[in-house]
């Protein structure tokens, strides 16, 4: 038994405070769009619909932020590495992650019994924090196109003609919000599923000790449980 | 021997060409088309059963109210639904207020010109005008701005929707004083006014007319409150009494130079009406204007729905079987060409037990007459006396008594309706009135029968998880204009066309009369 | 041609027996009523008193209930009877014009001819078994739609059945109906549409669009379509949402809400959100013109509205019938083209128990496979790597 060790370097301050945010505005948002779908008790509404405009701004700005951050902020290039490359360059796919795809997926459906060597995150992980960008940018969009300020944009206006009005927009918007329900939960899974060391280093920033990496991702010593 | 078209029958709700052979200046044989094929029944199936009131009531935009709570009806039939007191008086308010918006709009608006020729009104005396006008009981208005405003129309040679009319038709009675026709065109304008204020009660209680908004399955979602029924009150006030005052003696006034028209435009004889405006025992039998059937002489039986009927031997559908009840029969439209010798026409063939039923407001009243509702008595019988017929009932059906049956009907509906706002003040005043049974979306069969101003209108649902799994409709006009049966018998309108007199085959008057009175 | 050069449409008014104090008071009323102020009237006057003629029109019914008619016959300011005598001369009017049959038809051909009309078109264009879904005096509806518009100034598509087919165009469109803008495309006709939904249509948004055409002259100079929005429809009155002008939006914000059909909340005139009240997502002006001469409308009389003003003449599917149903819910299904429809919600909830399940399913695997706290055993070198070597590559 043996993980990697979890250095600061892995996830820089910000982008702790930044995945705070998201994590806030996303309960938040999910929270009073649930609501405003249907308002399931009384005295809520005006609340609701404030909350959600409020942090829809918040998790849009945040997001943006965060990706213009990882052109300057230099992280990690593994788990268990103190050897830092720009943000951008960890959080696109790495050769290894391309590589080592079977690897994973071998490993997660208990073909391959040891645990796969990788670049930073394992590939599903991966994937899945690429996917947050898309999918914030398509909730955004949906959003904006049942925002009356703004939903004659001509933007806006073509996809809602596409379709076919906000009727049908709105439950788009609803649905894409069960959509990141679900991916925001096989995220959290595969993130804890070897451990909270992750967890308490992306919330908490606390380090913690384990095998040691180069930055190509092989193993370079350390301490074993 | 000619053939005579009259395509498309203006002034009626929707498409409808009338065609008859003329022997002799006498029509000797009729068919009648409906040119429209929607199918709105397919488009309610696979949705929610409430959702059948908002689109099926858009068959027709004339009468819109009676399907609205036809289709209600079935929808609480199909999932055993009972509404409360409250709701009932609202829902014939609603229907009681389409009721004389209709029947006004259809005398003046759609009917006036058979008989009221607007150039003949140009030579009127306006003095001797309101010295008739008083004679005949009937309302006095400013007779002559309306001449001047005719005269503007007539002399500036832009007739708007007067162009192309049969002006001096020999048709229009010979002997009807320019005045009578003065009178009646202010009336006509005046008309427009008046319905549209039957049309505003519909607006305060429904939402809008037409196409009204606030039939639910259980009862309505009106809420009626203190300034909402004043205003529906001092409307139907003001109606009711401009029917009592102008339209009645309008009918009575000029009836008398039309008598020819007691001698044609009859029909098949039998009539058919589900009833309407529900007592509290919402029993067909006991509504203000009840339902039964006259399938043999004067006399009523009580009507059984299961009785309904459609062929389709000369429709355009290409159904395997026909002669099916509403709730088992298909609809596979399928166009072939106008033949009045094979398929003619968009209706279908209904029938009751078979035979060709004539449905409309003298299918009430005569139904009403015979089962001793007495407003509806002391109407008719007053009626019968003014044109010398007294004791004859019978001389109803003809073309004049379509009329003269409609023009009774709103003076009885025009009171009803006064007194149901009246018993929603007194409940009020008790403390709340019920206006919704709350309720499940449960799986089952059922129907609504009801009648729209121009006729019966039965809707048929049934409900299969929680969806709309059949939905069938057989409307007022279909009865009326249904084309021939598989054995070749004639529908109401075709029938009743027998024998109507044409003096001048490019111009057809009596028939496009005939056509008419059945409000199609 | 009888009636080609006479003096101004005032004179015209004045012969219709319209004087001068109706006359200007009834310029007053229109004022107001499309929210002008006062100071437009000497403007609106002028405009009218040099007019030459009543300018002619068309009212065609396609597959229509009469409802549009009916609509129209409701308005007060001004009254149906100065529409049709003393602001335009419609020509053809099937559900009250006093022609019938070849008559009526020929009062018709006579406007087509002489062109300049503006043609009004209310019900769907029926193309349906094969154009025979309506045929009116021998000819294919959809035959005497393309005539008529071709020779027109511009075609108003009353109601939302001439919009995009309406309820007639609901799934499965038995009757193959579509909009008077989509059948013009097709057929390569270039006549401007002004579109104006709703079932039926608002009688006051035509006396608008007739204000504009005769008063502000602004079909003549073209601006009117200047003023329409992608879907044709004018932005005046097609611009906010019914949600944004109702009066019991401020129920909706303090979250007082109608829960209930015949609920106390109900007698206090909550906001309908909850029974499903399309308001939010609907684009008219209702709320402000209201319905039958401003004596009610469907949020007032206690309805949710059913969003009966949706329509996208540019595109099938979005009918308001389709976009619309179940009309009395919040929750619904997400039409999916042919495919069917799809609830939202029961997708979601099967996805998301399925993966769920799945999760929790690895979870356990997971743990059997002691990989949980800390994970496996790290490979000694990666697999790609691994299999590089073997195959004799390698640095
Ligand atoms: C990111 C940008 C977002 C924008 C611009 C946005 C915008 C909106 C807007 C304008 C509404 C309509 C509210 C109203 O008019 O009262 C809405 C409703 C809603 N939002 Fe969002 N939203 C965003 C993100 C999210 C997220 C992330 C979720 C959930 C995870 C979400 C869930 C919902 C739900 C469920 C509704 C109710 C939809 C309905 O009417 O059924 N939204 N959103
Ligand atoms: C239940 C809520 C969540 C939990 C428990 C959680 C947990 C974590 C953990 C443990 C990591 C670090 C993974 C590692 O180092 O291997 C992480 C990273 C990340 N999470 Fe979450 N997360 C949650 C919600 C979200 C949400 C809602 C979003 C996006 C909107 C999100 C986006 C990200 C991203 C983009 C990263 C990569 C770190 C970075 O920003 O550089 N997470 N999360
Ligand atoms: S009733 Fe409808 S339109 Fe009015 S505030 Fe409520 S949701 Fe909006
Ligand atoms: S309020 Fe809604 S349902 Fe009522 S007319 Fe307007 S758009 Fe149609």
């Amino acid at each position: 038994m043996a993980h990697p060790a979890h250095y600061r370097e892995a996830h820089p301050l910000v982008f702790v405070i930044t995945h705070w945010i998201n994590l806030i505005s996303m309960v938040a948002l999910a929270c009073s769009g649930f609501y405003i779908h249907y308002p399931f008790f009384s005295g809520f509404m005006g609340v609701a619909r404030g909350m959600h405009f409020f942090f829809m701004y918040v998790l849009i700005i945040n997001l943006t932020l965060r990706i213009v951050l990882a052109f300057f902020v230099k992280s990690a290039t593994v788990l268990g590495s103190r050897e830092v490359d720009t943000d951008i360059k960890n959080w696109l796919p790495q050769k290894a992650n391309v590589h080592q795809f079977g690897a994973w997926i071998k490993y997660y459906t208990f073909f391959k019994k040891d645990h796969p060597l990788g670049a930073k995150y394992g590939v599903l992980q991966k994937g899945s924090y690429i996917l947050t960008v898309p999918l914030t940018f398509l909730m955004a969009y949906t959003g904006f196109c049942i925002y009356s300020p703004v939903m004659d944009w001509g933007f806006f206006q073509a996809g809602l003609n596409l379709v076919n009005g906000p009727m049908n927009m709105r439950i788009i918007h609803y649905f894409c919000m069960w959509v990141f329900i679900i991916f925001t939960a096989i995220h959290a899974y595969l993130a804890n599923v070897e451990g909270v060391a992750p967890s308490r280093l992306i919330f908490a920033w606390k380090e913690e000790e384990g095998l040691h990496f180069d930055a190509d991702g092989n193993p370079a010593g350390g301490k074993s449980h | 021997m000619a053939r005579v078209v009259v395509d498309p029958l203006t002034r009626i709700e929707g498409h409808l060409r009338v065609e008859v052979e003329v022997n002799g200046g006498e029509v000797t044989d009729a068919w009648v088309s409906g040119t429209l094929y929607r199918g709105m029944e397919k488009v309610v199936q696979g949705r929610d059963p409430q959702d059948a009131f908002y689109i099926s009531q858009r068959i027709c935009g004339v009468c819109p109210i009676s399907h609205g709570h036809a289709s209600t009806m079935s929808a609480e039939a199909a999932m055993g639904i009972s509404i409360p007191e409250g709701a009932r008086l609202v829902r014939n308010i609603i229907e009681g207020a389409q009721f004389l918006h209709s029947h006004i709009l259809w005398f003046y608006t759609l009917a006036a010109l058979d008989y009221v020729d607007p150039v003949k009104a140009l030579e009127a005396n306006v003095a001797d005008t309101y010295a008739l006008a008083q004679a005949a009981g009937t309302g006095a208005c400013d007779f002559g701005a309306v001449k001047d405003r005719l005269a503007g129309l007539v002399n500036n040679g832009q007739l708007s929707i007067f162009s192309n009319g049969w002006f001096g038709h020999p048709d229009y009675a010979a002997d009807m004083p320019a005045e009578l026709h003065l009178i009646a065109v202010a009336h006509y304008l005046e008309a427009l006014q008046i319905q549209a204020e039957a049309a505003q009660v519909i607006g305060i209680m429904g939402g809008k007319f037409p196409h009204f908004m606030t039939s639910i399955n259980g009862g309505t979602s009106f809420v009626p409150t203190e300034e909402k029924l004043d205003d529906v009150l001092f409307r139907l006030l003001k109606i009711n009494n401009w029917v009592k005052n102008t339209m009645i003696p309008d009918t009575l006034a000029i009836a008398p130079f039309y008598k020819d028209a007691l001698g044609f435009g009859g029909g098949t004889g039998k009539f058919l009406a589900w009833g309407v405006f529900n007592d509290p025992s919402f029993d067909l039998t006991s509504r203000y204007l009840p339902g039964g059937a006259i399938l043999d002489g004067l006399k009523v039986e009580d009507p059984d729905p299961a009785k309904v009927t459609e062929y389709v031997e000369h429709s355009w559908y290409d159904n395997a079987e026909s002669n099916l009840h509403p709730s088992e029969g298909e609809a596979n439209a399928k166009y072939t060409e106008y033949n009045t010798d094979d398929k003619y026409s968009w209706g279908k063939a209904v029938r009751y037990d078979e035979q060709p039923t004539e449905v409309g407001p003298l299918s009430r009243m005569l139904i009403a007459y015979l089962r001793g509702v007495e407003p509806v008595q002391d109407l008719i019988d007053g009626t019968l006396s003014a044109l010398g017929a007294a004791g004859k009932p019978e001389v109803l059906v003809s073309l004049l008594g379509r009329v003269a049956a409609r023009n009774l009907e709103t003076a009885y509906v025009g009171d009803l309706t006064v007194g149901w706002v009246t018993e929603v003040i007194e409940a009020m005043k008790g403390g709340s009135v019920d206006l919704f049974t709350e309720h499940e979306i449960k799986d089952g069969s059922g129907y609504g029968l009801w009648e729209a101003p121009r006729g019966s209108v039965g809707h048929w649902m049934t409900v299969k998880g929680g969806k709309i799994d059949r939905y069938n409709v057989v409307a007022p006009t279909t009865w009326d204009i249904a084309p021939r049966d598989r054995d070749g018998v004639r529908g109401p309108m075709e029938e009743a066309l027998i024998g109507t007199p044409v003096s001048d085959v490019e111009k057809p008057m009596n028939v496009c009369r005939v056509a008419r009175s059945f409000d199609p | 041609m009888a009636h080609e050069d006479h003096g101004a449409v005032y004179d015209l008014l004045k012969s219709r027996g319209v004087s001068r104090r109706d006359f200007l008071k009834y310029c007053g009323s229109l004022a107001a009523m499309l929210g002008l102020s006062e100071a437009m009237v000497p403007q609106m006057v002028a405009a009218v008193e040099s007019g030459t003629k009543l300018q002619p029109a068309l009212w065609l019914n396609g597959g229509s209930c009469s409802g549009c008619t009916e609509s129209i016959a409701q308005v007060d300011t001004p009254d149906v009877a100065s529409i049709v005598l003393d602001l335009l001369s419609i020509n053809y009017f099937e559900t009250i014009m006093m022609a019938q049959g070849d008559d009526a038809e020929k009062a018709a051909e006579e406007t087509i001819k002489e062109g300049g009309y503006i043609l009004i078109y209310e019900g769907s264009v029926m193309t349906g078994q094969d154009g025979n879904a309506l045929v009116i005096n021998g000819r294919k509806s959809t035959e005497i739609l393309a005539e008529a518009a071709a020779g027109a100034a511009a075609v108003l598509a009353v109601g939302s059945c001439a919009v995009d087919g309406g309820w007639v165009a609901a799934a499965p469109n038995p009757a193959g109906a579509i909009g008077v803008q989509e059948f013009l495309t097709d057929e390569g006709i270039s006549t401007p549409v002004i579109n104006l939904p709703t079932c039926p249509v608002n009688p006051e948004w035509i006396v608008a669009m007739v204000v504009d055409v005769l008063l502000l002259g602004k079909l003549a100079d073209g601006s009117i379509l200047d003023e329409l929005d992608d879907f044709g429809r004018p932005k005046l009155i097609y611009g906010q949402s019914i949600h944004d002008n109702c009066p019991r939006r401020g129920h909706f914000e303090n979250g007082e809400f109608v829960y209930q059909f015949g609920s106390e909340e109900e007698k206090k005139g909550y906001c309908l959100y909850p029974l499903g009240c399309k308001g939010p997502q609907t684009f008219t002006n209702c709320p402000i013109v209201r319905w039958n001469s401003r004596s009610g409308w469907c949020i007032e009389a206690g309805s949710p509205c059913i969003g009966c003003g949706s329509a996208n003449p540019t595109k099938h599917g979005g009918n308001w019938v389709d976009v619309g149903t179940p009309f009395l819910n919040r929750h619904r299904d997400l039409p999916l083209g042919g495919l069917g429809n799809t609830a939202p919600g029961t997708v979601a909830g099967v996805v998301g128990g399925v993966a769920g399940a799945a999760l929790v399913a690895h979870g356990v695997g997971m743990k059997v496979a002691g990989r949980m706290d800390g994970g496996a055993d790290y490979e000694p070198m990666k697999a790609h790597d691994a299999k590089k070597m073997k195959k004799g590559g390698g640095e």
